[in-house]
């Protein structure tokens, strides 16, 4: 008895080791319309691809095949998954097929109730399908059954601090339009127009011929000068100076013509009052 | 006055010999008893190489403590304690999320079994499997126990393991990533596999049956994560694995079904060198605006200023144990904001200054309290965070433009005013008295 086992449990552990490999018999698939009409059924190959398949909003993908072993006896195994693969987004499913003990198995995809599991699919993009079996005792097996097209589904959902880890879309402010200047030209017209009343004034002049014979007096030049300055320090103010500066210098400036004025107002008086 | 050279220059030294990661050098290990130390020599060598001191602990030893006076007191903490289901009073989940808002890394071991670090996984937005559940995967067709499967190592997040290594061994529990963009995905499980309790292939129903409605769900295919990552806002690093034994000697050495060596050493380092911020750890050293043509920083900004902004990045460098400045960012945006970013722009680097990132923009003409802001976030780096606060205020009573072509007339008409003032005071002043002398002869002939 001992010596029967001791044979039997390597040829057991042997055993153990995939005994053999699984094939798939009638592979086959079916679309269907909900009304139940056939839009397309072929059988699947190991070897060659179908021509993409393509569902519609309301169809119905049936795949049905029966696992075997090598000698033809239909097995149970322990995985039997369909895996739904999207290469261009990397979004996956995996859907579990049911499998009898028979080794017959059949899934069905109604696009009228998508399941769970289905990756979020765009229009463009095709769903690999591959069918994986795997087994305690039996090689695994891995199968490209074919590509299918399926209508877009709702994208996935966004994590709301999701686009923070993701360059985001560039923000450019929109400025006020630069305010507009009317044509120079027309603003020299009307400056020429505003000086138009000195031509008006030094042909009057012109007639009546005035003269400043005190000018270079002694009395009358400070006042002229200071007056002047005082002219001078407004254009400059304009130009340049704030309003401080203007109203420190402007303090300075009037001592002098406070003075010059007095003394050119008072000569003034004394030539009139000395005339009369 | 030699002293004040002296004490930094081995300061420094000091820091150069021997903290590798950027958060410090002290490691703990807590590991529990049932895991023989000698078992992972290989990994826990390769981190006392690299210049870390590791201190080992059981999960039921009081000392030393990982929290003392709410200080950690340690810069890492490693967790291989997977079965372990009652720890020492001050390794809670709540100490160990404690630990990271202190900067403190954690690498942490899970096992189908359920303990208080697998509740803590959901903190984390992981979704484990029932417990009792391994990942299972019947591809490659090999010798082992379908519970130990080579995983091959596809790049999830970039850089945070190195490209081209050979396949890992794993053993130990899958987990779902919630969506959370704080996750760091570092190795993500075969298509094939799958968490399972069967052992025998009559399992086949209850695998079905966990997938439909009303079950507790399948944990299959390659979305889900074996070595995930989590980074927080504060920087600190945890990092979750399915199973301890990827870091153990034994599937350090074990033969891949294909042969040749198998990629878990330099993958654990990897791992431990992410988790330990060794890697992909930047830092913004400092930022600087001003106009444009200037080179001091403004109190104030008017609208409508061409502004100039620089930020000097820095990114740590392991084998160095140095900060360099770094140029690799080329996604790198700006957004000027008051509420709302007003202006979001990129800030790509320098040509020639190795490290520094500007941009020039016009500021909105909208005048406020703006800020700049710099807030780049990427999987596996560090996050980076920087605001600015300055005023943007409209121009100045003398700030705007001046001399316009549309105000010509006035400018002659008030010239011209002034002038004609002058010249009439000095006609009047200067001028002659001709009706007066004229009175005074007529005067006179009569």
């Amino acid at each position: 008895m001992r010596s029967f086992l001791a044979c039997l449990l390597p040829l057991l552990a042997i055993g153990n080791v995939y005994a053999s490999a699984l094939t798939l018999q009638s592979p086959r698939f079916t679309i269907s319309a909900s009304d139940a009409t056939q839009l397309r059924s072929e059988p699947l190959s190991t070897t060659k691809k179908p021509s993409a398949l393509t569902l519609g909003a309301k169809d119905v993908l049936k795949v049905t095949f029966q696992v075997v072993e090598e000698e033809g006896k239909g097995v149970q195994p322990h995985q039997t998954f369909l895996r739904f693969y999207d290469e261009v987004s990397g979004e996956e499913g995996i859907q579990p097929v049911r499998v009898t003990a028979g080794g017959k198995a059949k899934f069905e995809l109604n696009m009228a109730k998508p399941p769970a599991s289905l990756p979020p699919t765009t229009a463009s993009d095709p769903l690999k399908v591959e069918l994986i079996i795997g087994s305690f005792v039996h090689s695994p097996l891995k199968m490209d059954l074919f590509d299918l097209f399926l209508p877009a589904s709702q994208p996935a959902p966004q994590h709301p601090d999701e686009p923070s880890f993701h360059v985001r879309s560039e923000i450019h402010h929109t400025f006020q339009p630069d305010p507009k200047l009317p044509p120079k030209f027309i603003s020299a017209v009307f400056a020429a127009l505003v000086l138009a009343p000195w031509v008006v004034l030094l042909g009057l002049w012109g007639f009546i011929s005035p003269s400043v014979p005190h000018l270079l007096s002694p009395s009358i030049l400070p006042f002229i000068a200071t007056l002047g300055a005082f002219e001078g320090l407004l254009f400059w103010y304009w130009v340049d100076l704030k309003l401080g500066q203007v109203l420190l210098y402007g303090a300075i400036l009037s001592i002098p013509t406070l003075i010059a004025g007095n003394q050119a107002l008072s000569t003034m008086g004394k030539w009139r009052a000395g005339r009369k | 006055m030699w002293a004040r050279w002296i004490v930094p220059a081995l300061l420094g030294l000091v820091s150069f010999v021997t903290a590798k990661s950027s958060s410090g050098n002290s490691v703990l290990v807590i590991l529990e008893p049932k895991l023989d130390k000698d078992n992972f020599s290989k990994f826990f060598s390769g981190l006392e190489e690299k210049g870390y001191e590791l201190t080992f602990r059981a999960p039921k030893d009081t000392k030393p403590a990982i929290l003392e006076y709410d200080y950690a007191q340690f810069s890492h903490v490693i967790m291989f304690a997977p079965e372990t289901k009652s720890f020492s009073s001050d390794i809670t989940p709540q100490s160990l999320v404690s630990l990271l808002s202190k900067n403190t890394n954690l690498l942490i071991a899970l096992s189908p079994k359920q303990t208080p670090v697998y509740t803590l996984a959901s903190e984390f937005s992981l979704t484990l499997p029932p417990p009792g559940t391994p990942l299972i995967s019947h591809f490659p067709q090999r010798d082992d126990p379908a519970t130990v499967i080579p995983v091959p190592v596809r790049p999830v997040t970039p850089n945070v393991v190195s490209s081209k290594l050979a396949p890992v061994w794993f053993s130990g529990i899958p987990f779902a990533y919630q969506n959370n963009p704080l996750l760091v995905p570092i190795l993500n499980a075969p298509a094939e596999s799958f968490a399972s309790d069967g052992e025998t292939d009559s399992g086949a129903d209850a695998v079905v049956d966990a997938a439909d409605k009303g079950g507790e769900g399948l944990w299959a295919g390659s979305q889900m994560g074996l070595v995930a990552g989590f980074q927080p806002v504060g920087g600190a690093r945890a990092t979750w694995v399915g199973g301890v034994e990827m870091f153990s000697d034994e599937f350090f050495q074990k033969e891949l079904p294909g042969g040749g060596k198998p990629g878990n050493e330099q993958f654990a380092a990897d791992v431990a060198a992410w988790t330990f911020q060794e890697s992909l750890v930047l830092r913004i050293d400092s930022v600087e605006h001003h106009r444009v043509n200037e080179t001091v920083p403004g109190q104030v900004y008017t609208t409508n200023d061409q502004l100039v902004f620089s930020a000097y990045l820095s990114k740590y460098n392991p084998v160095s144990s140095a900060w360099e400045p770094f140029s690799g960012i080329q996604d790198m945006q700006l957004e000027f904001t008051m509420l709302d970013p007003h202006i979001r722009t990129a800030l790509p680097p320098v040509r020639g200054t190795p490290g520094k990132y500007s941009v020039t923009f016009r500021a909105p003409d909208r005048h406020g309290v703006f800020k700049f802001i710099i807030d780049y976030k990427r999987k596996g780096l560090t996050h980076l965070h920087s605001s600015t606060v300055v005023p943007l205020v409209p121009p100045r009573h003398d700030g705007y433009p001046r001399f316009l072509s549309a105000a010509w007339p006035y400018y002659v008409g008030a010239i011209s005013t002034s002038v004609g003032f002058l010249l009439f005071s000095a006609l009047w002043l200067a001028g002659d008295d001709r009706a007066g002398s004229a009175k005074g002869k007529t005067t006179k002939t009569e």
